[in-house]
């Protein structure tokens, strides 16, 4: 697994084309603590009474509206991740999985910014809304939020820790009367277990309306820290929304696929407890092993803006029109006066975005748009 | 002795050999075993399929398997997708293996189906529908010839109509009110027929010099996978010019935008894939060859006929309540007494 090489994309819809990319192998970030292997879990404790040292006060730790009993016959294949054995308990799987649908629509969202659309799970009765980085893109964004019962509210994006690919957003307030917004309940993904039977709720192929979030039943393949692999099959327009567990805790944010059925990638719900602090502050940091945005010039800044030394071959730049003395004075919503202030527009987006790029030429102003390229190393 | 020696291990080394690449391949298989579908879990679930032996069909066009197909009466009735079809002649292969030839006794194209009939003494076991749907995120099974379970998955969206958006492939201005082309987008079905720059539409489907707007009208009419026929005036220089008359196939604007990334991702899918008057989405991995046999319940109830493979995550069927009326009136046309049709 670790050496496997397979094509990913990021399982959003942008309404330009979706950008394919190479994932290498299995990326570790460097501030992630070492989880400990599961030792399955009880099922009656919600996690309002499960402390753990690695918890952060950081989510809330609301019970949550998702949350359901695991039955005793379901005991073995919940806590082992095993298979039924007979009819009878795999009618009560169903039943189960019928019941983590239901209760899990409401919070599962559609998320819209600017053109391309995903997904989000609200997750506080204060309307904090997770999703995937790709999808949230940059903190401070206005985000176009659809209920499952067609309501739409406006949102924000907040921080993302790109490492791994997780987003937060928060619904602005106000919008519902003081009333709290329907969210889901925490699971823990380093408790997660291969085997395990999951539930994974979103809208395939972009909102469809009068179509409620989709559910999609499957298996978890494979736990590594930085992703969760399932066979709950993704695809564009899903990125951001949620898995859960049978018993309606929801463990991990969808965000990329292979070619393969069984190539589905969830980030690890722990990952936004560790990072909720600096997410919630609307940090923006690191990125995903191949998924580096790059422009493709080298340069210095003059104060005024970022001037081109050198431009790359075949680069996102060079494609664009831009040229060696080409002055870079605004990169889509960022006045540039250094190179450095250009560096940090660029590592703000995703390889695949179209920027606008505004710069001087020889005292005359020009605006052109450039799609993103890919960092390959 | 010594020849001996090195045969011992020489073989001995294969063993190795053959032991390393089991435990490999025993990898593989447990890795298979976690999966939703994994073969344990099939055989299980083919227990509730089973119930449908007897209730389909392969269809076969010439000598190509093209679809499944669900027995709709003791007469020897059988549904499947009418879009897979050729002029080829048509078999049936049973679950049995029996093959008996089959012909085509009513159609409906906006939903896609056909009505074949065989001739032939066998005591058919038509599958009753059941008009009510298990909620969302209950398991659904797609069953195979031999009442297997083909793949099951969930249940993803309840009964909805699914529009088609044909196209062509072309882009067209009109100098002097003549549709004339002005792009072929290339992989389309317009790009396969040889259509040009410059080409000037003068016939489609026997209407002869149709407008821009006539055009338009007789192309949106399609469903994705049909084919229209095009007559094109094409100037070769300034003093001649050619009349052709081409076949081209539409397609849906899903397939037509398809990067070779989604091509991956989604894997083979169905040609009709769009324009049904109400379909359920289900996930349950299906080749489009596979269309045409039943979708059931974890109770093994009928509650739909799988009539596309639509993408990476969806399937469709059409729902018991719409096959109902559909599958009666085909019935009625090939004059059947309908008094003896299951499906009440």
């Amino acid at each position: 697994m670790p050496h496997r090489t397979l094509a990913i994309v990021m399982a959003m819809a942008f309404w330009a084309t979706s950008a394919a990319f190479l994932w290498g192998q299995t990326y570790l970030p460097p501030d992630y603590q070492t989880a400990t292997p599961s030792t399955g879990s009880v099922v009656t404790n919600s996690l309002a009474q499960s402390p753990s040292t690695v918890d952060a006060p950081s989510m809330g730790r609301s019970r949550g509206q998702t949350i359901v009993d695991v039955p005793v016959d379901l005991k073995d294949v919940f806590e082992l991740g095993g298979e039924p054995k007979s009819i009878e308990t795999f009618l009560t799987l169903e039943k189960q999985q019928q019941t983590v649908a239901r209760m899990s629509s409401a919070c599962t969202v559609s998320v819209q910014i600017g053109r391309s659309q995903g997904c989000g799970v609200i997750v506080t009765s204060s309307g904090y809304v997770l999703t995937a980085a790709h999808v949230a893109m940059r903190p401070g964004k206005f985000a176009q939020i659809t209920l499952s019962d067609g309501r739409v509210v406006r949102g924000r994006t907040l921080g993302m820790n790109r490492y791994v690919d997780a987003g937060l957003m928060k619904i602005e307030a106000g919008q519902n009367q003081g009333r709290p917004w329907p969210h889901a309940s925490l699971g823990k993904s380093r408790e997660v277990i291969e085997g395990a039977w999951c539930v994974a709720m979103g809208h395939p192929g972009g909102f469809d309306i009068g179509r409620p979030p989709v559910p999609r039943i499957g298996r978890v393949l494979h736990v590594s820290p930085a992703a969760i692999e399932t066979d709950c099959a993704l695809i564009g327009g899903d990125s951001g929304g949620p898995l859960f567990d049978l018993s309606g805790r929801l463990i991990a944010i969808h965000s990329r696929i292979g070619n393969d059925l069984s190539e589905n990638l969830h980030v690890p719900i722990d990952h936004y407890d560790l990072h909720w602090a600096r997410m919630q502050k609307g940090e923006a940091y690191g990125f995903l092993a191949g998924f580096k945005p790059i422009l493709g010039v080298k340069g210095t800044g003059d104060g005024f803006g970022a001037v081109i030394d050198i431009i790359v071959e075949d680069g996102p730049a060079e494609k664009a029109g831009l040229k060696p003395n080409d002055r870079i004075e605004k990169f889509g919503d960022f006045e540039v006066k250094t190179f450095d202030d250009l560096k940090s527009a660029v590592s703000d987006t995703m390889p695949g975005e179209r920027v606008i790029i505004r710069f001087s030429r020889k005292g005359q102003t020009i605006e052109t748009l450039v799609e993103i390229g890919r960092d390959d190393d | 002795m010594t020849s001996q020696l090195l045969n011992h291990r020489f073989y001995r080394s294969v063993g190795w050999l053959v032991a390393v690449v089991l435990c490999l391949l025993s990898n593989n298989v447990l890795r298979a075993d976690d999966a939703r579908d994994s073969r344990s879990m099939v055989r299980l679930v083919s227990k509730i399929s089973a119930k449908l032996e007897g209730s389909v069909a392969q269809v076969l066009c010439g000598n190509r398997i093209v679809s499944l197909a669900t027995v709709v009466s003791d007469k020897g009735h059988l549904v499947t997708k009418r879009s897979e079809l050729t002029n080829d002649p048509i078999r049936i292969r049973l679950w049995d293996s029996r093959l008996y030839p089959a012909r085509i006794a009513a159609t409906r194209r906006r939903n896609d189906l056909a009505l074949l009939v065989v001739d032939a003494p066998i005591e058919w076991k038509p599958v009753q529908f059941v008009d009510t749907l298990p909620p969302l995120g209950s398991f659904v099974i797609s069953v195979g010839r031999l009442g297997d379970t083909i793949s099951f998955g969930g249940m993803g969206a309840n009964p909805r109509r699914v529009a088609h958006n044909s196209l062509l492939g072309v882009s067209f201005s009109e100098p002097e009110g003549r549709p004339t082309i002005n792009q072929v987008i290339s992989g389309s079905g317009a790009d396969s027929a040889g259509l040009q720059i410059g080409d000037v539409i003068v016939g489609i489907n026997e209407r002869a010099e149709p407008s821009s707007h006539m055009v338009r009208q007789a192309l949106k009419k399609m469903f994705p996978g049909e084919e229209v026929r095009l007559r094109v005036y094409r100037p070769l220089d300034d003093t001649t010019s050619e009349v052709l008359d081409l076949v081209a196939k539409v397609k849906d604007r899903s397939q037509l935008g398809e990067s070779d990334n989604d091509r991956r991702v989604n894997g083979r899918r169905s040609m009709r894939l769009t324009g049904f008057e109400k379909v359920i989405q289900h996930d349950t991995v299906l080749e489009p060859e596979q269309c045409g046999g039943p979708l059931i319940d974890s109770k093994g109830q009928v509650i739909g006929i799988n009539i596309a493979r639509a993408g990476r995550v969806v399937s469709y069927s059409l729902p018991s309540s719409l096959l109902m009326r559909d599958v009666s009136q085909m019935l009625n046309e090939a004059n059947y007494n309908s008094a003896t049709v299951p499906a009440n």
